[in-house]
């Protein structure tokens, strides 16, 4: 193992590299471009033996990779917001074919207006698509969780794609240190893809072709009884990757300081960092308040929810996008998981950090401010004039 | 935590800059993080990257709004104005600048720094008159002024992770290092031209679509300009080459057919002065 200071990017290219990918499909768009770059790098230097497409739009990328991985390929992309839209047919074809593929996606608004700011509106919404959503909050978890992704993605059990996501130059352009564990422990970890070609190349197939309505039923069942497998799955596999590299990032919902709080936020990707320092800030003064990162999107960990609702009065919901529902998309998960809890816990959504912005120290413990308060509302817009004057008022 | 916030132009190497210090201080045995803001991804365009240097593993992932540190790779991003917000009271400002530290504006308190990265990067063959690549010698400056990182750190960091000259670039960090120089801070009442406070947003006000009316007929896009186009007539043989290649159409044909350029719309980016057949273009630093 060796640390090295690194991007988000670079984490998923290096984890890619580890993977031993067989081929990667390469379409540029930023936040995302420097992934794919690193990775040609590594593919013209002789580091990784992939062979690498450049395509002409994110829909030929995904295309490229489903084909590969329905002949057995080990593949790999990466995109970002429009890019990912663009994507969006092509998703539900790699979930309905059971390809294991594996994407880096950077989080970034969607336009209009344009932007390139940090956003989880992109991913979001392919929520629907049948792909397994893991949200990242470090370099370090990025890489993990890419090499894990595979394994579960691959497993016999689920064969469902995934798609690790990271937020835009919070995480992306951002340098920390990372361990990059051995090529040996990876090698050990993830074994070469056991070869379970759906097509074979001579043998005359069709793939997704026609189907009367009693098949297709039995088809999209199988694909969310996979969706069930992945959560024991990812228990077996992060197991099996502490043990081998001594880290464990917890589960689909890893919790900080919950053990006695009465009001739990929860967060997705980068804002969770900035949160744990405010909570420490907030329990020095007496507060008893904790968190709860929600890691996986899809599948929604109902039963973690749930177990954490048990023990707390009130959850706020740090929601980075916004989806025209009545609340944000993972507030309205929460509030469905917990409809039946008995007590039930208030839940406060809080929409905060879209477009790219900060979700600053002084946001957050605003946000614990109003779900201590006496009526913390339904839905919160933060800081939506300019910060210095949200936080005077 | 120390925070330190870069300030450059698209191509200056101020990101590169902020990563390699975070390289750097990882050399020290520190835990760094950094990263840039771009606005628009443009050669020239204001660019703003973020480095924190901690013993323990950072725990902010918001952009830097109070920094220790301020470095200011081209001095003309000071005029803009914003680069000193939040500058804390006691911090440090750090200006690639020929003018001596004691001449820079900067808020009482403040203590100002001054290096001629610009020369310094050019002496080793660093970039072009046009686009310096000022980013080690200033990382030097940075280093000797304020002790963010060991030099020896920093010159371990450019071995390793700058791809083209290594040895310029370390040599240009050196020298960096040597040439710095430190005014003292001025005392309050007598600070000039510059405050450290941040700008107060007026009501957020939009429109009824996001739709911006502009046109760079009418708005001055000519801000990040550092070099300006001068054109000798007695050389110029009217062929029209420069009013057909300037990307911005800041160049008019007067009424002898004669090349005019506005420089309110100018960038600066010299594509005239390379295409001019009989080279009676020079491109001149800005003032």
């Amino acid at each position: 193992m060796t640390q090295i200071v690194m991007s988000g990017n670079s984490a998923q290219s290096y984890a890619a590299l580890l993977a031993r990918v067989q081929v990667i499909a390469a379409y540029p768009i930023t936040p995302q471009t420097t992934i794919v770059e690193k990775l040609a790098e590594f593919v013209a230097n002789g580091r990784l033996a992939a062979q690498y497409l450049q395509v002409e739009s994110e829909h030929s990328a995904l295309q490229s990779v489903v084909s590969a991985s329905a002949l057995g390929a080990r593949t790999y992309t990466a995109t970002s917001s429009q890019g990912l839209l663009l994507m969006h047919e092509v998703l539900h074809w790699a979930s309905g074919l059971r390809v294991p593929v594996v994407m880096g996606v950077v989080n970034r608004a969607v336009a209009p207006p344009w932007s390139i700011g940090a956003d989880h509106a992109d991913t979001i919404a392919q929520r629907d698509t049948g792909w397994i959503q893991f949200y990242a909050e470090s370099n370090q978890e990025v890489l993990d969780t890419v090499l894990e992704a595979y394994r579960i993605a691959e497993d016999p059990a689920v064969r469902l794609p995934a798609m690790v996501t990271e937020d835009a130059f919070y995480l992306s352009h951002t340098v920390e240190p990372v361990d990059v564990p051995s090529a040996e422990t990876v090698d050990a970890f993830l074994p070469a893809r056991e070869v379970r070609a759906i097509l074979v190349p001579g043998v005359p197939a069709r793939l997704g072709s026609f189907t009367g309505p009693i098949e297709y039923v039995g088809f999209r069942r199988d694909v969310a009884r996979a969706m069930e497998r992945v959560l024991p799955t990812l228990a077996a596999v992060e197991e099996d990757y502490a043990r081998r590299t001594g880290r464990d990032h917890g589960g689909p919902l890893p919790t900080y300081r919950t053990e006695d709080a009465d009001a739990v936020l929860l967060t997705m990707g980068t804002a969770t960092t900035t949160a744990r320092a405010v909570i420490d800030a907030l329990r020095e003064e007496g507060h008893r308040v904790g968190l709860a990162k929600l890691r996986v999107f899809r599948p929604f960990p109902v039963e973690a929810v749930r177990a954490l609702a048990a023990s707390v009065d009130r959850i706020g919901v740090l929601d980075r996008s916004f989806t025209f529902g009545p609340t944000g998309a993972a507030a309205m998960e929460v509030r469905s998981a917990l409809y039946d809890a008995s007590p039930r816990p208030l839940v406060s959504d809080f929409v905060a950090g879209i477009g790219g912005r900060d979700i600053t120290p002084e946001a957050i413990t605003r946000m614990f401010a109003l779900l201590e308060g006496p009526e913390p509302p339904e839905l919160t817009w933060i800081d939506l004039a300019a910060p210095e004057a949200s936080a005077d008022g | 935590m120390l925070e330190i916030r870069f300030h450059g132009r698209g191509g200056q190497g101020a990101v590169v800059a902020s990563e390699l210090l975070a390289q750097a201080a990882f050399l020290d045995g520190k835990r760094p993080q950094s990263f840039p803001f771009f606005g628009v991804e443009r050669r020239g365009a204001p660019v703003t990257a973020y480095c924190r240097i901690d013993d323990r593993e950072v725990r902010l992932r918001t952009s830097i709004t109070r920094p220790d540190i301020v470095v200011v790779l081209e001095p003309g991003l000071l005029r803009a104005g914003s680069a000193m917000e939040g500058l804390k009271p006691d911090g440090i400002l750090l200006v690639n600048s020929r003018e001596e530290p004691a001449a820079l504006p900067a808020p009482a308190g403040v203590r100002r720094a001054s290096v001629d990265a610009t020369t310094i990067a050019l002496t080793h063959g660093l970039g072009t008159p046009m686009m310096p690549i000022v980013n080690t010698a200033i990382l030097g400056a940075l280093a000797a002024a304020s002790g963010a990182v060991s030099l020896g750190a920093l010159e371990q960091a450019i071995d390793r992770f700058v791809p083209a000259h290594p040895a310029e670039n370390r040599a240009a960090a050196r020298d960096g290092a040597a040439a710095v120089r430190v005014a003292p801070p001025l005392t309050a009442g007598h600070s000039r031209g510059a405050s450290s406070a941040v700008a107060r947003a007026p009501p957020l006000e939009l429109p009824d679509a996001p739709m911006a009316v502009a046109s760079s007929a009418t708005i001055a896009t000519a801000a990040w300009r550092t070099l300006r186009p001068e054109i000798d007539q007695r050389r110029c043989t009217r062929c029209n080459f420069c009013w057909k290649f300037c990307p911005d159409v800041a160049i008019e044909l007067n009424a002898e057919g004669f090349p005019v350029v506005h420089l309110e719309h100018c960038k600066g980016c010299g594509i005239c002065a390379a295409e001019c057949p009989p080279g009676a273009i020079a491109m001149v630093a800005e003032g």
